[in-house]
């Protein structure tokens, strides 16, 4: 297949936004010297700076290619994307946000651990949260994988790599702190790269006045329209997955004190709702004017080529370099965030903690989710994002809500309850991936309705039958989790 | 150069006071902070709660009305704005809301638990 875009401009466009990366990362180096600066950031991140670095790092390929494919593919159902991938920040904020920052536990196996006073929670939640990470890494070096073979021409396999070896460089030079300020740098970026061109097709739109060829609400798939079960499933995975995903919940410990965690996730909830107007500006723009991206299977390259094929010339290869290099922001703070929050948990469970552990964890969680990538073919990418957003809402989500909110949780419950939904939901996706996409049943398909609430059962449950356990350091744990931090003098 | 590896410093925001962490633990310290989950339980199910109810209202209206979704403003189909814009401001509200009041709560148990 010929690239839809000059191979010089996508391969210029990996090339800077690679190099961005490792200088802002190397930038960081300078002044990240401690153990802490490497998993957290020393805890003196600015509220603005953190939302943006939250943002940059939750844009994944699933937001920035996967969601204007789906609004092309599937109209105004696929809106529930871009809605419930924001609206999970304000379930996050309303329940998580505060009451995590002042737990002063630097990973989520942490906070199970001190909450429940157990070494086995802890082994548990982190293998859940590897799990989490592993899967969601996949679908971004499949994305990288996809933009390089659309745009470029090379063979697929350059675009993951690629990924996963900036990755590794910046993450082992680093840490956290350097990866604050390239998180931040990569939302602005993935702003831009999107905003540009959209303002670009609609004054050309609006300039030439062409005619839609369709309109919104056609069909061109000729799939059937989801139903209210899959709509209310897939709500329910991203409102209560976001709340688990361990990248975005490390990023609350960079927070000052409790009430900035608060005001960092407002100000992130606003960057999403701007940034998530461009791919639904994308979808709807593709469904009218060039319908025919839906039908030649490249959906999920349709930000990629929407420049290209309504504007055209050299503007329209600027553009397209301008897209490319949006995307590879994504590939790369997503896989990044993650590896960062996987080395973190790695490192201190397997490897005995320290800088060097850091590192190799580092190697070590990406490496295994590329050997994933080169097996497993690109499904739809917001389709396979939503399925780890249904993993983490029915493993990591209960243990931390009832962790927070509920003086009963006792170890056993927690580990029942995480064991169960980790059981009923991978075995639903492995169910799925088994059977091909149009054999699935759709309440296998789309599984947390059910695994999530069986999740919740089952952890309350156990944890009545097992009252005796609720740990001795629980009510002191609850206050520190609740009560407001001392104010400093001058805030007095 | 050799670089010497210290451990972090504890953060400056949480010097936690021994006398403050004995208040709490008393029984009648207790009985402020359960007041406080409590009261940030309730407004958090409040807030989400009403946030679903508006988020499931959309579509329903939507499907009441059917003339509204091929009304159009400036070009774009009404449903379109409705579900791709309009429900980021609620989102925007909601968590304001949240914040205002939340950190009011949390001024409230100080003020207990400091004149105590």
């Amino acid at each position: 297949m010929n690239p839809a875009v000059s191979p010089a401009v996508g391969v210029a466009a990996l090339a800077v936004v690679s190099l961005a990366t490792a200088v802002i990362g190397f930038y960081g180096l300078r002044i990240s010297r401690t153990t802490g600066d490497f998993y957290v950031a020393s805890r003196t991140v600015r509220p603005w700076w953190n939302a943006s670095a939250i943002g940059g790092e939750y844009l994944s390929a699933a937001s920035f290619l996967g969601v204007a494919g789906l609004i092309l593919l599937s109209g105004t159902d696929a809106l529930w994307f871009p809605v419930g991938y924001t609206a999970g920040y304000l379930m996050l904020l309303l329940f998580v946000a505060a009451p995590l920052r002042r737990s002063g536990a630097y990973t989520i196996p942490d906070f199970t651990e001190a909450r429940l006073d157990s070494r086995a929670v802890r082994r548990v939640t982190s293998l859940a949260v590897v799990v989490v990470g592993w899967l969601y890494i996949v679908p971004q070096l499949q994305g990288a994988a996809l933009t390089i073979r659309i745009t470029t021409g090379l063979p697929s396999w350059v675009g993951s790599v690629a990924v996963v070896v900036v990755v590794c460089l910046t993450v082992v030079a680093g840490g956290m702190r350097s990866i604050t300020f390239v998180q931040a740098f990569q939302y602005w970026l993935k702003l831009t790269a999107l905003a540009v061109p959209a303002v670009f097709i609609a004054f050309v739109l609006a300039g030439n006045g062409s005619p839609a060829i369709a309109p919104a609400s056609i069909n061109p798939t000729g799939l059937a329209p989801a139903g209210p079960y899959q709509n209310i499933s897939l709500l329910v995975a991203l409102l209560f997955g976001t709340l688990g995903l361990p990248h975005v919940l490390v990023r609350f410990y960079t927070n000052p004190d409790g009430q900035s965690a608060r005001r960092t996730t407002l100000i992130v909830l606003g960057l999403l709702s701007v940034f998530y107007l461009l791919p639904t500006a994308y979808g709807l723009a593709a469904r009218m004017f060039a319908p025919g991206l839906a039908r030649s299977g490249q959906a999920d390259a349709v930000v990629l080529l929407l420049p290209a094929q309504l504007i055209g010339g050299t503007a329209g290869d600027l553009l397209s370099a301008l897209v490319v290099a949006g995307a590879f922001a994504a590939f790369l703070s997503t896989t990044s965030g993650l590896v960062v929050s996987l080395a973190g948990v790695i490192s201190q469970d397997v490897l005995g903690g320290g800088v060097r552990g850091f590192r190799l964890a580092a190697v070590i969680s990406v490496v295994v989710p590329l050997g994933f990538a080169f097996m497993t073919d690109s499904l739809a990418l917001a389709g396979s994002v939503g399925l780890v957003f249904a993993f983490t809402a029915s493993t990591v989500c209960p243990v931390l809500l009832l962790g927070i909110w509920w003086r009963g949780l006792t170890d056993a419950g927690a580990i029942a309850g995480m064991v169960t939904g980790g059981l009923l939901c991978g075995g639903a996706m492995i169910y799925s991936a088994a059977l091909g996409g149009a054999g699935t049943p759709f309440w296998v398909a789309q599984p947390a309705a059910w695994t999530v609430p069986a999740a919740f059962a089952v952890m309350v449950l156990v944890s009545r039958a097992t009252k005796g356990r609720v740990p001795k350091t629980m009510s002191r744990v609850m206050t520190r989790l609740h009560t407001p931090e001392r104010p400093l003098v001058t805030d007095r | 150069m050799t670089r010497v590896r210290v451990t972090a410093p504890r953060s400056a925001a949480r010097p936690v006071t021994d006398t403050r962490e004995a208040a709490e633990e008393s029984d009648a310290g207790q009985v402020f902070v359960r007041s406080l989950i409590r009261s940030q339980l309730r407004l958090a199910l409040v807030v989400g709660g009403g946030f679903l109810l508006i988020l499931c209202a959309f579509p329903l209206l939507l499907e009441a009305a059917p003339g509204l979704a091929d009304t159009r403003v400036a070009g774009i189909p009404f449903d379109w704005l409705l579900l791709g814009a309009g429900i980021y401001p609620v989102m925007a509200l909601s968590a304001w809301l949240f914040i205002r009041t939340a950190a009011r709560n949390e001024a409230r148990y100080r003020d207990l638990a400091e004149d105590k």
